[in-house]
């Protein structure tokens, strides 16, 4: 009897063992949607990009917790009736340890729901205000948007500094350009400014000179402009064609687009006098510890795996989502849900863009966006934008590297 | 005949017997989610044959039906927050009422033009909707499942069941209207429209019809949409996906039978979500678009007229 529990025993510790070792060996899996195609494939290649990144250097570095630490990647197609099929595989099926959510606002809106039933931690990716209605207490978004009229308020702000009375609201028919555009309307309200002009366009608009015609007659200070990629070009182009008017001194806002390479090098010197909204920008106080590395890194692989060359706009707030859950895991860990959340929640995290501090919705603490003027952009050229200068950084404060340029029509010279 | 009949029902039942097993068995979610995905096309593909395959109008409005029915569902919940059975019938009622507005739109309009019309009509509804705040405009509106019914322990499973009788529903009375006198008499008005008036067919009660029970399936299977997503914007419910979908699904099984659709709705959708969560990238665009080319110009009559094919050559070398 004695002999058969000794035995017994020796085989469940060598099983444990066993089970405990494979564990061990198992890798950590992070899994997330990402357009790959549709209308915000590319952005989100170049985030993806900006993950994969950290994850060669956490692996570099040996792993988390003692494992490796693996992607499962699913392509979401840029579609909100794609992301649920897809999260319920990656929790049911390839049972990840940790969720990322996918690229921008759409994808990720039903997600809220299900993350919330399910108790899980959910890093966001550039969404806007997809937390506000759900509320759920797990939700850190890794986008520096902080407040959602802080946009607003930091371009009328300028405005008003300039000496702008009037504003005119141009935004185009879709979810995140209506959400800026209704939180520009309450800053202006706040801040004693007239709205003169307040359009909205349908998405497919192309041809933007009649609109521009009827905002030109309001005579407005300030041009604050929601836009899209296909419809910021639109608009640019209009302007060089027929103006603007002199009275106006500031121009842009919340222009979705002129921050991706291809972009920026396909309007070129159309660009100038533009003051608009950024992430990150190659100037002299935005390179934390880091930053530098990462870039190098992240520009010989975009070129390899054919996506934004320059990257600034979402690539390194993807690999700042892995620092923030490395971070984490290695304060707490292990890989629970909740103490990941309550660390996430309460601290200050390092990362390559900055030290990121949560409010309580999920959101940052306080704004990171910049917003900058583009300045002595030439045509065709890709390059110029790596140096610095060429967008220069007007808000926040701490971060300035110059003053504003006006009327819109000097600075476009 | 009758036989038949008695075959397809057994079979129906078998197949909801199936599907509620699978709800009270399986405790992985992720097969429903999928599931409903693949059911929904097949209702969608079935509806389109009704109008597209039997009386041989192209409607390239599917994604118009069901973003309707969607929104139909998000207006009575967020009003009245009345049960799902409520809104997939209301949803359907509407969609019914639309389908007969675009049955009165035959009468002006034929082939390349219908299917223009219906397009335009798709951008204007969803003009329409993305400009009504009430439902959230374009920002899209989230909203909050209610608690589930027994016998089911989770809302995802008990839309995978709704979905389940929504296809068997769609699937008899697509049946029904091939094997009576409704089919045959789109059939002649497909083949040509003056020659069926003319030996007295009543066209336009026959299109009106057909039309009618489309656009009431489609909003149908629109609706529990907005409860499985939990979720709805204009640019998703109304995507042209649906209506593309739709299409090349009946195409590929095959207009001339109701089991072409069906066939057809069943390889493209788990062909779609397989390639969601294996190739997953831009590969699995391309691997449907060279799909459907090959369809087209392999088996121009679907699936159905394949295996017609092979039948019909099978007895010519017996006789």
């Amino acid at each position: 009897m004695k002999r058969r529990t000794l035995l017994g025993g020796t085989i469940a510790a060598a099983v444990f063992g066993l089970t405990s070792a494979a564990i061990a060996q198992q890798p950590i899996k992070i899994g997330m949607s990402m357009a790959q195609t549709g209308g915000l494939a590319g952005g989100g290649k170049a985030s993806l990009l900006g993950i994969e990144v950290w994850r060669d250097d956490v692996n570099a570095r040996g792993g988390l917790l003692g494992r490796k630490v693996e992607l499962v990647v699913y392509d979401d197609k840029s579609s909100a009736s794609e992301t649920p099929a897809i999260y319920s595989k990656l929790l049911d099926v390839d049972k990840v340890d940790i969720l990322f959510a996918p690229y921008a606002t759409v994808p990720p809106a039903p997600l809220m729901p299900l993350v919330k039933q399910r108790g899980m931690l959910l890093i966001g990716n550039f969404s806007f205000q997809v937390n506000s209605k759900v509320g759920h207490d797990m939700w850190f978004n890794n986008a520096p948007w902080g407040p959602a009229d802080s946009w607003a308020s930091s371009f009328l702000d300028l405005g008003q500094k300039a000496g702008g009375k009037t504003i005119a609201l141009l935004a185009a028919d879709q979810e995140f350009a209506q959400n800026l555009a209704k939180t520009a309307r309450e800053v202006a309200t706040k801040l004693g400014m007239q709205v003169v002009f307040d359009q909205a366009y349908p998405p497919s608009t192309v041809e933007f000179s009649g609109i521009l015609r009827a905002l030109k007659a309001a005579k407005p200070d300030i041009v604050y402009v929601a836009s899209y990629p296909p419809d910021s070009a639109g608009i640019l182009r209009a302007v060089n064609e027929i103006g603007i008017g002199d009275n106006v001194k500031l121009f842009g806002g919340g222009m979705v687009g002129l921050q991706f390479g291809a972009v920026m090098e396909n309007l070129g010197s159309l660009l100038n006098g533009v003051v608009n909204y950024n992430t990150w920008l190659p100037e002299e106080k935005m390179y934390n510890e880091g930053t530098k590395a990462f870039f190098e890194t992240y520009t010989k692989r975009a070129v390899e795996a054919k996506v934004d060359p320059l990257g600034y706009y979402l690539a390194p707030y993807g690999y700042a989502s892995g620092q923030m859950i490395e971070q984490a895991i290695k304060a707490v860990g292990s890989l629970d849900q909740k103490a990941l959340a309550k660390y996430l929640r309460e601290n200050t995290h390092k990362t390559i863009v900055g030290p990121i501090t949560f409010a309580a919705d999920g959101e940052w603490k306080e704004s990171g966006v910049v917003q900058a003027q583009f300045r002595g952009i030439k045509d065709k050229n890709i390059e110029q934008f790596r140096s610095s200068g060429k967008q220069v950084i007007l808000f926040p404060a701490k971060l300035k590297s110059g003053d504003l340029i006006t009327p819109f029509e000097a600075a476009r010279k | 005949m009758k036989r038949n009949g008695i075959y397809f029902w057994i079979g129906a039942a078998l197949f909801l017997a199936g599907a509620m097993l699978m709800t009270q068995v399986i405790g992985n979610q992720y097969p429903f989610f999928a599931c409903y995905v693949i059911l929904q096309f097949i209702v969608l593909a079935v509806a389109w044959s009704i109008l597209g395959g039997y009386a041989g109008y192209v409607n390239f409005g599917t994604s118009a039906f069901f973003g309707v029915g969607v929104y139909t569902a998000v207006f009575l919940f967020k009003a009245t927050g009345v049960p799902l059975a409520v809104q997939i019938a209301a949803a359907a009622a509407v969609g019914a009422l639309m389908g007969f507005a675009l049955g009165l739109l035959t009468l002006r309009m034929q082939g390349i033009f219908f299917s223009i019309a219906t397009i335009a009509a798709t951008i204007i509804i969803e003009t329409a909707i993305t400009n009504w705040r009430y439902v959230g405009g374009a920002s899209g509106i989230q909203l909050q499942r209610p608690a589930v019914m027994a016998p089911f322990d989770n809302y995802v499973e008990m839309l995978f069941f709704v979905q389940a009788v929504m296809v068997v529903l769609a699937v008899a009375i697509s049946r029904y209207i091939q094997n009576s006198w409704i089919g045959r008499g789109l059939q002649a008005l497909k083949d040509d429209e003056l020659a069926a008036e003319c030996t007295g067919v009543p066209t336009l009660r026959l299109k009106l019809t057909a039309c009618v029970i489309s656009g009431a399936l489609m909003c149908a299977a629109g609706a529990p949409a907005a409860m499985y997503l939990q979720y709805a914007d204009p640019a998703s419910a109304f995507n042209l996906n649906y209506s593309v979908s739709a299409l090349a699904m009946s195409l590929i099984g095959g207009t001339a039978h109701w089991a072409g659709p069906v066939i057809g709705a069943i390889l493209l959708g788990v062909t779609q979500q397989l390639l969601t969560v294996t190739i997953s990238s831009e590969v699995n665009v391309l691997v449907l678009g060279v799909m459907l080319v090959l369809f087209v110009v392999a088996a121009p009559e679907g699936i159905i007229g394949l295996i017609r094919k092979v039948r019909s050559k099978r007895n010519e070398g017996e006789g």
